[in-house]
């Protein structure tokens, strides 16, 4: 039989191979390309699906595939680690850049825009940086694709770069992220100084190097011999850097709404299953590394909590339905964050997934909104929309549901397993608490602002002319979304952990079992180990286990219920009136998201003054030294081409003079003449 | 195998230079009319070729290496064949070589081409005989040998101001400095009672308190050497000698003549003039050396960094050329291990320098012969036209330059470390900085050939024949610039093998 994982490198290099025949001949290719990508993308999937089947037969890999530089402290190198948490993502991964393809033909090309082969390069390009990270075997080839990720986004975000909206946009996703990405290549050398490695996998991997050498069984470098423990939560918050940047997480979100300028599919890749999902992949990849600092996962889980709930107060005030979504994203990326901090490994690649879906979903609804509406995103000028596009509408809502966290859609189960963990382990953890509570608190305020973004573009009475007569869409959007559609409805079903324990039927906990290497895995790259290796114990409230999943998911979904109706009241109704007034003082700060840009901009500008002080001294030390040296070289040219006058009588003397000076300076120096 | 044939034959490399030259001048002298500017170039090319695969025939057999039977001695001592003549003869037929073959387009319309053909042979023929030369007498005489027929060359010229005039200085500096080296030689002989290299040796052992003249012979004779190798300060005749001459002379001149100025250098100094010997008399030759080494590629590489026209830049260039190859005598310390190195890599550096700086020359030639300016933004949009040469041109600016992946960069390379690991790290660092200096005018004419644009449409248009010859030429330099970069394992194995030869016939060095 051919062993499905000989074609992991496949599944990164179709998409590529795609990104070059768009850059390359995209011009010539019917729909600028778009036909490459999709079956590119396709065939990634097929392989994808072909591989998770792999894993699930019991088989995983983990192989060295190229060296690119040996040393001999360590080498570099490129290889693939599949287990079933890279299995996974990789379905997830191909299948959403697959449907996005699809989309695209609607969005982009039906809507006539130019530029297309640029648009299905860089797509194929995204989607191929996004494969190669998901299955990079070492954390410098991480950090590689994540780079290849960043940069694509950056072109995707400005592809409309005439206007002055997306290049700017482009430019601070790049550099918000770039800011991050520094701290990691930090975090990247000093993984390499300490362990002398960088491998996710295997017995010699850098986590497994570093529980060894908190159980004393193995000497690691640590900089001026600082406390192990220390060290190793140094460098795990220095790699967490990269992944509060890529994942939008405070205090460094503030890219990603403006990065709503991209095109819309681009936005759904980004949101759903590359970018953003590229930094909580990144600590669930190397979540053996964290699970031994309980600083780092504290701070996690903080960070995640306070993104949750700072994000969702944001999206309240929105007029703009990208906008709304955008900072749903960051409040959902929270989620998984603290869900990681909080020991809830499962429950994070969980969210993740079913995120995934119904993020993307709503993405392409929204898309497809957008193409109905001609490209106006204000929701004041929607309404109405119900009966003229049904399908987007119920996949749509679909979408909405399971970020809500309605029972029984995906969302719900996803995030209801994340706060449980929380509550349990947080329970004799004060900081995880806290990040508990905020993430109780951002649920009624996501459901709010969910529905409010429904009831406002699909109920009442059409508030413009456009929307009371949309632009229909074709089958390309209609398919991608009733596929995610179902899956936003499905997805929850593969992790039925409080129906499992509640009812005591066991073996429904799917995920669980499958990133327990039930069916097959790599040692040490479990979740039963890593819940051995974090510092946390569960404690329960209401008196045992049961009441306390029961409590739990009622508090949540009545509290998720309770935004719902909140919304229904105030927005659900024939002509809804803006509501924001009421909040008085807080609607500012709102709109201006508590002024962080602001803030931002602000420190950048501090830091110019500094960067001017650096600058000062490297135009006019550093340059003034490599310009003193060529105009001494060109003056002094100057100067020989001088003495070379053409008389060669003045030839005769200096040629008698030089050598003279030679004699006296080898005689004097040799003692001839004394 | 060489042993099978009479010892003379060791000699056949220069004979063949010398006898092909003769019989041009015969053909020349009694049958004017048989004459033609191709049966020429074709006849020396093959004689130079003939000598060139003799040589290497020489090299890989071992003739005069160690292993069988060392040196080999003639005519009382006066000359030695050994590995060290066999490398610079290769060097100075395959220079031969393609300078007459690049001729032959040069010289299409001159009156009487014939003449450059002999003149270039018989030089051709004293530097061989310099290779061999084991007695100062000889190379006396084997250095004016090279020396009359390259005045001649350099005037070749004769309807050009500017090839006369600096046939003319040339000469009269040539006068001067032979005149410092004969005095020299004098003064070693009066020193030590003899001329034949290894008994002025044993004369320097024992100099007593005539230890001041032969240092003043030494130096002196350092002196001739830097006129041939045109090092600071008898370096004043190269400019106007390279820019007024014809440019395949220039090519010779540059490539060829200078390294017969090395061969010299390197056997004298270490056969005739053993460090350790000259160092108990007092006479730090080395210190000499470096010092001329060292204002030699300083002077060349500032001095070519400001000039307008590219065949100047060249001609300084060649001058810091000859500084970096000083440093293979510079770099040498008594009793040291790395000797060997230093000096072979600076061989090597000879070698790779003979074919690139050659085919700079001769792309100049092939610019001359079509007419289009002698200065860089005369270059500009070269490439268009010209793509081939253009490209064999901007490989030997940038081996020139010593930039990777070049020959130019491994030779380099080598004496530079040879000679921080003799303990000359200031040497090799100011060469290093003269190298990134060099970069800047080499990379003026690639910048100008394939980014600039020609200051006219027509500025171009005079690009109207494609010479064979010379196209041929440029690009087999261009090709052996190349193909020394693999080939450079065995070409440095060669040089140290040479190097390895003369220091240890030195006996104590």
């Amino acid at each position: 039989m051919v062993d499905a994982f000989a074609y992991v490198p496949a599944v990164v290099l179709l998409p590529f191979f795609s990104f070059l025949v768009a850059l390359g001949a995209g011009k010539y290719l019917p729909k600028g390309g778009a036909f490459g990508g999709i079956a590119a993308t396709a065939g990634s999937f097929l392989l994808s699906l072909w591989i998770a089947a792999t894993v699930a037969g019991g088989r995983a890999y983990d192989e060295t595939l190229y060296t690119w530089a040996a040393g001999d402290q360590f080498e570099l190198t490129f290889g693939a680690l599949v287990d079933p948490l890279s299995a996974l993502m990789l379905v997830i991964v191909t299948l959403v850049a697959l449907l996005v393809h699809v989309f695209s033909l609607g969005y982009m090309n039906d809507e006539g825009e130019t530029g297309l082969p640029r648009y299905y390069a860089g797509l194929g390009l995204f989607t191929a940086s996004m494969l190669g990270f998901v299955v990079a075997d070492n954390l410098l080839m991480a950090f590689m694709f994540f780079e290849l990720v960043g940069l694509c986004s950056y072109l995707l975000i400005g592809f409309h770069f005439r206007e002055p909206g997306p290049p700017s946009a482009a430019k601070k996703a790049f550099l918000v992220t770039r800011f991050g990405d520094y701290f990691f290549l930090v975090g990247v050398v000093a993984v390499f100084a300490t362990f002398g490695t960088a491998a996710f996998a295997g017995e010699g991997s850098f986590p497994a190097l570093a529980e060894a050498a908190l159980a004393g069984d193995q000497a690691v470098w640590t900089p001026g011999g600082l406390d192990v423990m220390t060290w190793f939560t140094v460098v795990g918050l220095l790699v967490l850097g990269g992944v509060v940047g890529k994942s939008a997480q405070f205090p460094l979100h503030t890219w990603l709404p403006d990065a709503m300028e991209g095109p819309t599919p681009v936005s759904a890749l980004i949101h759903a299953a590359t970018m953003v999902a590229a930094g909580v992949y990144l600590v669930a990849r190397m979540y053996g590394f964290y699970a031994l600092t309980p600083t780092t996962l504290a701070v996690i889980a903080f960070i995640g909590g306070f993104t949750a709930l700072f994000a969702a107060t944001m999206g309240v005030v929105k007029d703009e339905l990208k906008q709304v979504l955008a900072y749903s994203t960051i409040s959902q990326y929270g989620y998984m964050m603290l869900a990681l901090g909080a020991g809830g490994y499962v429950a994070a690649v969980f969210h993740l997934t079913t995120h995934a879906f119904f993020k993307a979903l709503l993405f392409l609804g929204a898309g497809s909104v957008i193409i109905a509406m001609h490209h106006n995103e204000d929701m004041w000028d929607m309404g109405g929309l119900k009966a003229r596009m049904p399908v987007t509408y119920y996949t749509f809502l679909a979408g909405s549901l399971a970020l809500a966290g309605i029972f029984p859609f995906a969302g719900f189960w996803s995030k209801d397993e994340i706060l449980y963990e929380a509550l349990v382990h947080g329970l004799n953890e004060p900081l995880l608490l806290g990040g508990y509570v905020m993430g109780l608190l951002a649920v009624p305020v996501t459901a709010f602002y969910t529905f409010r973004m429904v009831f406002l573009t699909f109920h009442g009475e059409p508030r413009t002319d456009l929307a009371a007569d949309p632009e229909p869409v074709r089958w390309n959007v209609k398919g991608p979304l009733t596929v995610l559609g179902s899956l936003a409805v499905v997805t929850g079903f593969i992790n039925m952990v409080p129906v499992q324990k509640v009812l005591g039927l066991e073996g429904i906990d799917y995920l669980h079992r499958w990133l327990d290497n039930e069916w097959g895995g790599i040692d040490g790259l479990s979740s039963h180990h890593y819940a051995d290796l974090g510092p946390y114990s569960s404690g329960y409230i209401a008196g045992g286990e049961v009441p306390t999943v029961l409590v739990g998911a009622a508090v949540s979904l009545g509290l998720a219920l309770a935004g719902l109706g909140l919304a229904w009241r105030l927005y659900n109704v024939a002509s809804p009136t803006e509501h924001t007034a009421k909040l008085g003082g807080i609607k500012d700060v709102l709109y201006n998201n508590y002024y962080l840009d602001e803030l931002q901009v602000w420190i950048a500008y501090r830091t110019e003054d500094i960067a001017g002080g650096a600058d000062t001294f490297d135009q006019g030390i550093i340059d003034g030294v490599v310009n003193g040296v060529s105009s001494v070289s060109l003056a002094g040219g100057s100067r020989v081409r001088r003495i070379q006058t053409g008389l060669v009588s003045q030839y005769a003397a200096m040629l008698t003079l030089g050598l003279i000076a030679l004699l006296v300076l080898i005689g004097v120096n040799g003692g001839w003449f004394l | 195998m060489s042993n099978a044939l009479p010892a003379w034959s060791a000699l056949s490399p220069a004979l063949l230079l010398g006898l092909t030259g003769l019989a041009l001048l015969l053909v020349d002298t009694i049958r004017p009319n048989e004459r033609s500017n191709t049966s020429m170039a074709l006849v020396s090319a093959l004689g130079a070729l003939a000598s060139l695969s003799v040589t290497v025939w020489f090299v890989v057999a071992g003739t005069g290496h160690a292993d069988t039977g060392g040196a080999i001695t003639l005519l009382e001592g006066a000359v030695k064949v050994d590995t060290l003549a066999l490398f610079f003869t290769a060097i100075f037929a395959s220079v031969t070589a393609l300078v007459v073959v690049a001729a032959h387009d040069y010289f299409h319309d001159h009156a009487n081409p014939a003449a450059f053909y002999s003149l270039t042979l018989f030089a051709a023929t004293g530097m061989a005989l310099l290779a061999v030369a084991n007695s100062l007498a000889v190379v006396f005489v084997a250095l004016e040998m090279v020396s009359l027929p390259s005045y001649a060359l350099v005037a070749f010229l004769k309807k050009d101001r500017g090839s006369v005039e600096a046939g003319l200085k040339y000469f009269l500096v040539g006068a001067l400095s032979s005149a410092v080296f004969l005095f020299g030689i004098s003064l070693v002989y009066a020193a030590t009672g003899s001329l034949i290299f290894g008994e002025v040796a044993s004369g320097i052992e024992s100099l007593g308190s005539l230890a001041g003249v032969a240092g003043i012979g030494i130096v002196m004779i350092v002196g001739g050497v830097a006129f041939k190798t045109a090092s600071v300060p008898f370096h004043f005749w190269a400019p106007e000698a390279y820019e007024g001459a014809p440019a395949p002379v220039s090519a010779f001149l540059s490539s060829a003549s200078k390294a017969a100025g090395f061969v010299v250098a390197f056997r004298v100094f270490t056969e005739a003039f053993p460090l350790g010997a000259s160092l108990a008399a007092g006479i730090d030759w080395a210190l000499a050396f470096a010092v001329v080494a060292a204002v030699t590629m300083t002077l060349g590489n500032f001095a070519a960094a400001v000039q307008e026209e590219v065949k100047r830049m060249l001609a300084y260039s060649s001058i810091g050329h000859a500084g970096y190859a000083l440093i293979g005598l510079a770099a040498l310390s008594s009793g040291s291990a790395g000797n060997e190195a230093v000096m072979g890599a600076a061989m090597a550096h000879l070698l790779v320098y003979g074919f690139m700086n050659t085919g700079a020359f001769l792309f100049v030639a092939l610019a001359e012969r079509w007419g289009i300016g002698r200065t860089f933004e005369d270059y500009a949009g070269l490439a268009r036209r010209a793509p081939v040469a253009c490209t064999a041109m901007a490989v030997f600016m940038f081996s020139l330059a010593g930039l990777p992946p070049f020959a130019g960069f491994f030779s380099k390379y080598f004496l530079f470390m040879g000679a921080i690991e003799n303990g000359f790290l200031w040497l090799a660092g100011l060469g290093a900085v003269n190298s990134v200096i060099s970069l800047y005018y080499y990379s003026r004419v690639v910048r100008a050939m394939f980014l600039d644009d020609p200051a006219t449409p027509s500025a171009l248009d005079a690009i109207d024949v494609r010479p064979t010859a010379l196209y041929a030429a440029v690009v087999f330099a261009a090709v052996a610039t190349v193909l020394l970069l693999p080939g450079f394992g065995p070409v440095i194995e060669a040089a140290e093998a040479a190097a390895e030869g003369v220091i240890a016939a030195s006996g104590s060095f």
